[in-house]
């Protein structure tokens, strides 16, 4: 099996069939949770893997088919044979963690570098609550409790984590991404960066975001994963274009 | 000896900072450098903690030149170092070690909602605050342990992920520490009272026990009717 060219990527020996087979995935489209985990099976060599696609806005992920593999009604709903993994962060930890040695490194080996890795992975839950809590602030809070002056605080600290990562990426360039080579804080953050894309934020003035957006859009596993309804329409929302 | 090069800047009554002291205990990892930083002076947002975490945010630590913040990364991180040290954290086995990251993540939830509970006047304004909202939240909170209760019912151990003690025991105690602390009752989730019981005087637990929670006044019990 050949490289594809793509920096990182390494080739890797043929992987029984069956191992992705046994895999099942319930997603829905434009969840970045679910789109960690579609990375990592690219990344993985586990293409092949079953998966069904279901609707949020039909409430298909509180289905007796959803809530039998996770009764929290939650989507990614993932499973390996009779082995359940919810939580998108979870599923991500065990497939590397259960195929390290094939397709694609996502943990380094020195600690060191793991710690950068760690760290920037769980800082990217904090920015996802972030960015929900503004993108989805009226899907979040009743009418009868919303106050303007909530919603532009959770602007104000949505921006001041934008800004973090900007500073992250300072050195942003190919084959250096948020902990050097491609990992599992790419995987966990790439997905809510995009999505903060999609809501129109402005790349003008997140550049360093901007340029490890369109960095990584090109990366087979990313590519591969791509939210299906975000390749059909222009862009969606401008929630975020004052930022 | 590693420790010696470690330092971690905490807070008491703070369940991440909690997390960390359990895995440096667990890792035998005693004789690590620590700092003792108030909230209500606002030390957290001292230069100290924004040299190592611009989050200004505790736990933030170190380890030689290594920074690593976010408790679970500090847990994960002692885990993979020290593999061969103190107490295994990460089972073998696939299963155990699946459903150890699932309930680790789900720990974040639990967490959250807890602290929209106890921490609801800390978090909103004056302002902005609403009893339907507080109402909801307590709701929220009481189906989440509704889940805890089932999971120590249904599962194939005594620990989180299953017959060991695990990093999903080491980052979800503290939350259910906090549970009893603010008034939770006993009666009403036994499953979660047997959990505590059999983990508060784990050495590490014990070690590591916030130390404002040994003298000093209660807490409000804002728990005790949920």
């Amino acid at each position: 099996m050949t490289s594809s060219g793509f920096p990182g990527c390494q080739s890797a020996p043929a992987v029984p069939a069956h191992m992705a087979k046994s895999m099942s995935l319930l997603w829905g489209a434009g969840s970045p949770p679910c789109w960690r985990v579609m990375i990592t099976l690219e990344e993985k060599r586990l293409q092949g893997y079953k998966r069904k696609l279901l609707s949020f806005q039909k409430g298909e992920h509180k289905s007796q088919e959803v809530l039998e593999v996770n009764p929290r009604g939650q989507l990614p709903a993932f499973r390996h044979g009779d082995v359940v993994v919810n939580e998108s962060t979870a599923a991500c930890l065990y497939l590397e963690n259960r195929f390290q040695s094939q397709g694609n490194r996502l943990i380094p080996d020195s600690p060191a570098e793991q710690a950068l890795v760690f760290q920037r992975m769980m800082e990217g839950l904090t920015l996802t609550d972030r960015l929900n809590s503004v993108i989805y602030y009226d899907l979040l809070v009743p009418e009868e409790e919303r106050h303007d002056s909530a919603l532009k605080r959770s602007k104000e600290t949505l921006s001041t984590e934008l800004q973090l990562w900007e500073g992250y990426l300072q050195n942003v360039a190919a084959g250096s991404y948020l902990a050097g080579p491609f990992s599992l804080a790419d995987v966990v953050v790439y997905p809510n960066v995009a999505f903060a894309f999609r809501f129109g934020l402005s790349a003008g003035r997140f550049p360093k975001l901007a340029k490890y957006y369109s960095l990584l859009k090109e990366r087979p596993s990313i590519k591969a994963s791509w939210p299906p309804q975000w390749m059909s329409s222009r862009q969606g929302y401008d929630v975020l274009k004052d930022l | 000896m590693a420790a010696k090069s470690m330092t971690l800047l905490w807070g008491s009554g703070s369940c991440p900072c909690w997390r960390a002291m359990i895995a440096l205990e667990e890792k035998n990892l005693q004789g690590y450098n620590h700092k003792l930083l108030s909230f209500d002076k606002m030390e957290h947002k001292s230069q100290q903690v924004l040299d190592i975490n611009p989050r200004g945010q505790l736990p933030t630590f170190k380890h030689g030149d290594t920074v690593v913040n976010e408790s679970y990364a500090i847990c994960l991180y002692l885990e993979s170092h020290f593999k061969s040290q103190g107490n295994q954290l990460i089972p073998d086995g696939p299963e155990e070690q699946a459903l150890m990251y699932q309930r680790m993540f789900e720990g974040l939830t639990f967490y959250e909602k807890l602290g929209s509970v106890i921490y609801y006047d800390w978090y909103v304004p004056e302002g902005e605050r609403h009893d339907s909202a507080l109402k909801r939240n307590k709701d929220g909170l009481v189906v989440e342990l509704g889940l805890w209760e089932g999971y120590l019912s249904k599962g194939s151990g005594s620990f989180l992920a299953g017959k060991s003690f695990s990093l999903a025991d080491v980052v979800v105690f503290p939350t259910v520490a906090f549970l009893f602390r603010f008034g939770l009752s006993a009666g009403r989730y036994p499953k979660l009272e047997e959990y505590y019981a059999l983990l508060k005087d784990r050495p590490s637990i014990k070690a590591s026990w916030p130390p404002h929670w040994l003298e000093g006044p209660e807490e409000e019990l804002l728990l005790k009717d949920i």
